[in-house]
């Protein structure tokens, strides 16, 4: 880029390097378009790569290989008690993150997408002022894509110092294995790190607003994953809000709904109580890029915001705030650039948590169809009468389907258990090519492995499952 | 603060239009460039967008109306200035921690993306590419899966020419009282606008029509053979691509019939790219949507653009750009039947191509009578600067190429 009076004319300026923005960069470079990608962090990769979805599953499976080797007693294997030296455990993690940035910058310069590393404003509907190390350019563009992403909200009482209250980038990339770790939120971020914590070896305490743990999905899967979460170590603090913390004595104030407040002792609070969008300072009302009240930035189904020319994708956009969305909306987004008839017309976003035992989910729960007045069949599979599961020593969790009893068509699928996050990938191409329950009973599954046990919750929906009792 | 959006300059050259169909009333919220109008102008329909969001206060012209450029079409604003709904882009779940559980218990989602219309991935692609609402469309496939075919058929349906009522609305109001001997039907915007091209065509060339007749007896047993493959990834095949880019290879061999004249300087403007141009019969009337540097593109290729523009011609949604900048025309006429015909040069090109039926007729091969597929073809050409000589070998060339696929295949 030109630093300086000077500027630079491009077809496509991308906003931000993350899953959605340097995705569309990739796509938009292939397809023989001008484009500049604009990354305010020295690495490309965004959250999801740098201190999000990457470092938390390193993290965690390192965690799971500890809570493995503890659970092998019972085989006969003893490993005497696991020492956890977290500084090389972070190296490590570290070691994959670079690798994967790396890799993304070699796509980008293979698809001669232009890196610039700054901040981005934008000046005017065409222009954008952007400030790197070296000095100030501009760049004009005749389409600009913002994917600037999302970072954690900061709570009143609670404001992050980076040592003892901390958010998600600090809890992937601790320097020590610290021993009292409360949880403020008990969302797909916050359960995720309680997990991983717990079985590295802390004692965790998750503080959560809601009734009960994921409370949007089937109440199935919240139990579960509470009563298996429990079993590790993890102490629940629900309906309850985090109110201060008081840095000299160590205690955090909780506060339940009627008012009554109780202390508990932390070591390091991990704020993960919601994401907001990073729309602030980049000069939207500039560009005429309107946002809801929120902040998130409002689309059509062509990704298209108030701003004739100006796109947004991933968790700028808002709905599940989840790389693989974004990664889906920087391919629309890059056919919309380039004057095909796309639209987001995906009909499910798949949802997963990576804590102990898996929860993965697609499409509708059971409330959601009844809400919507439909007659539905359910059939729930337990994983303890799966052989795939037993032989892994991982007996916990179910898969469940939901269908229309009018059509038999496939609404939803919720799944807890070890490794579902890869299983559930199949349930939303079944949903997404409308696919019947027979369509996936009428399939073999490899044996013996968990994806036996959507083919056997599909057959439970039907009334003919081999492997459970049917009433 | 009210806004009054005028009918925009929307294309060179445009300066009327007839507005066809109001997409908003009055009250109305909508958004930026939602679509608000829907104007037929030289030969496509324009949908014209929002300028700005707000409510509607006053539509200015009647559907019917012709209309000029900088004629008020609409104003918007002036209720208050509501902001506009935020539309719900995707089914987001709310973030757990930031509803607290009496509001979570109350919480009705929007309805779930599940729920709309049951079709793979492939047959949505499909739908908008041929610009067909999935959500009306029926589903024959099981469970009421909405198939490729369905959404084809929903396509074809849309395009078939509606049932004309007996008595049109909107008659001008006539002097004589009403007779059942005449009805006064007003032309249509495009009816205008090809009465205007031909009868300057006409007026213009020095148009001479020369016939010949090609055995293509092999070039039809290889489409016939490529049919079924070529069908195989969604295109519609006809024999059609084949004489396109046997068309392209000939011009090129011939270039004054890929030509055009200045007048003013008095210069022949040979040129050296090949927009062909196909003349599509739609409900409404005749539109040649212009398949750019065929010369370039594969016949399967040019299959797939053809089937493309042809269905958004008769649905009246093609680009301004798409049906100018032709050097060459072709007509298909086999299809109506008939021996041949004298088509009309498309303005400013200097020469058409007439495709007639394809039929089995007895000739004489080796001095032996035998059945073979025939066919007439025409070209109507300028004879303002293509002497009857040189179109005469042009079609000397093209009947060869088309005899012969072979020579098409080493010529290409």
């Amino acid at each position: 880029m030109v630093v300086g009076t000077l500027s630079r004319a491009c077809d496509v300026a991308v906003l931000g390097g993350g899953p959605g923005g340097y995705a569309a960069a990739i796509r938009l470079g292939q397809s023989g378009k001008d484009v500049v990608l604009i990354e305010e962090r020295a690495t490309l990769g965004g959250v999801c790569l740098n201190e999000g979805c990457i470092p938390n599953k390193a993290l965690g499976h390192a965690a799971d290989l500890v809570a493995d080797t503890k659970a092998a007693g019972p085989m006969g294997l003893s490993f005497g008690t696991p020492s956890v030296d977290m500084v090389r455990l972070v190296k490590w993690k570290d070691g994959v993150v670079q690798r994967l940035t790396k890799g993304v910058q070699f796509l980008a310069e293979k698809a001669n997408v232009e890196v610039v590393h700054g901040h981005a404003v934008f000046a005017g509907p065409r222009v954008l002022r952007v400030e790197t190390g070296a000095g100030m350019g501009e760049i004009t563009f005749k389409h600009a894509v913002i994917a600037t992403g999302s970072s954690p909200v900061e709570l009143p009482g609670l404001p992050f110092d980076g040592k003892r209250i901390i958010g998600p980038r600090e809890a992937l990339s601790p320097g020590e294995l610290h021993g009292r770790v409360a949880v403020i939120g008990g969302g797909y971020i916050g359960l995720g790190l309680a997990s991983t914590y717990a079985k590295l070896g802390s004692k965790v305490s998750v503080v959560e607003s809601t009734a009960s743990l994921l409370w949007y999905l089937d109440p199935e899967v919240g139990d579960t994953l509470k009563r298996r979460m429990e079993k590790l170590g993890v102490s629940f603090m629900l309906s309850n809000r985090a109110e201060a913390f008081d840095d000299g004595t160590g205690f955090l104030t909780v506060v339940d709904a009627s008012g009554n407040r109780s202390q508990a002792p932390a070591d390091v609070i991990i704020v993960a109580a919601g994401r907001q969008a990073n729309t602030g300072g980049i000069g939207l009302d500039a560009a005429g890029v309107a946002t809801d009240a929120r902040g998130f930035i409002t689309v059509n189904e062509r990704l298209e915001t108030s701003a004739a020319g100006v796109h947004a994708i991933g968790d700028v956009t808002g709905g599940p705030l989840l790389a693989h969305k974004a990664y889906r909306e920087a391919k629309v987004v890059a056919g919309v650039i380039m004057g095909e008839p796309m639209a987001l017309d995906n009909v499910v976003i798949p949802g997963i948590v990576f804590t102990d035992p898996e929860v993965a989910w697609v499409g509708m729960s059971e409330k959601d169809a009844r809400d919507a007045g439909m007659d539905v069949l359910t059939g729930t599979f337990p994983l303890r009468a799966s052989g795939g599961a037993l032989a892994l020593n991982a007996p916990e969790g179910f898969v469940k389907t939901v269908a229309d009893a009018a059509t038999k068509r496939i609404l939803g699928v919720f799944a807890v258990g070890r490794g579902v996050t890869e299983l559930i990938s199949k349930a939303g191409l079944a949903i997404e090519m409308g696919a019947l329950l027979d369509d996936v009973t009428a399939v073999m599954e490899p044996h013996p492995t968990m994806s036996e046990a959507l083919l056997e919750s599909a057959e439970a929906a039907l009334g003919t499952a081999i492997h459970v009792v049917q009433g | 603060m009210a806004t009054v959006f005028r009918f925009p300059d929307v294309g060179e050259g445009i300066h009327e239009g007839r507005v066809v169909e109001w997409l908003v009333r009055v009250g109305d919220q909508v958004r930026r460039d939602q679509a608000l109008v829907k104007v037929e102008t030289d030969k496509a329909v324009v949908e014209l967008p929002s300028p700005e969001p707000g409510p509607i206060g006053r539509l200015h012209a009647e559907t019917g109306q012709t209309i000029h450029v900088g004629d008020p079409l609409v104003t918007i604003g002036d209720a208050g200035e509501q902001p506009s709904g935020e539309p719900a882009p995707t089914d987001g779940r709310p973030e757990a921690k930031a509803i607290p559980p009496d509001r979570a218990a109350g919480h009705t989602p929007a309805p779930h993306r599940v729920l709309r219309a049951p079709a793979t991935p492939h047959t949505r692609v499909l739908a908008r590419r041929l610009g067909v609402d999935i959500e009306a469309v029926q589903g024959t496939g099981p469970g009421g899966r909405i198939t490729d075919d369905d959404v084809q058929a929903a396509h074809s349906a849309a395009a078939a020419p509606a049932p004309q009522p007996v008595a049109l609305p909107r008659l001008e109001p006539s002097p004589r009282p009403p007779s059942a001997l005449e009805e006064r039907v007003p032309m249509t915007h495009l009816r205008k606008v090809i009465a205007q091209a031909m009868q300057t065509s006409s007026q213009t060339a020095a148009a001479v029509t020369h016939v010949d007749e090609a055995d293509v007896t092999e070039l039809y047993a290889w489409y016939k053979e490529l049919k079924p493959q070529v069908e195989q990834s969604g295109v519609r095949f006809t024999i059609l691509p084949f004489f396109l880019k046997a068309a392209t290879v000939a011009l090129k061999t011939h270039p004054l019939l890929n030509a055009s004249i200045d007048e003013e300087r008095g210069e022949i403007v040979y040129k050296r790219f090949y927009h062909i141009g196909i003349a599509v019969d739609t409900p409404e009337g005749l539109i040649v949507p212009v398949i750019r540097e065929a010369d370039t593109k594969s016949v399967v290729a040019i299959a797939g653009e053809i089937n493309d523009v042809a269905a958004r011609a008769r649905e009246r949604k093609l680009n301004l750009d798409e049906i100018r900048g032709g050097t060459f025309t072709i007509t298909n006429m086999g299809p109506l039947g008939g021996v041949f015909a004298t088509p009309i040069i498309h303005q400013p090109e200097v020469a058409i191509l007439g495709m007639h039926a394809i039929k089995d007729r007895p000739v004489v091969v080796d001095g032996e009578i035998v059945i073979r597929k025939m066919m007439y073809l025409s070209v109507t050409f300028d004879h303002r600067i293509i002497d009857g000589a040189e179109a005469g070998r042009f079609m000397n060339d093209m009947v060869a190429l088309v005899s012969n696929p072979k020579l098409l295949m080493a010529r290409i």
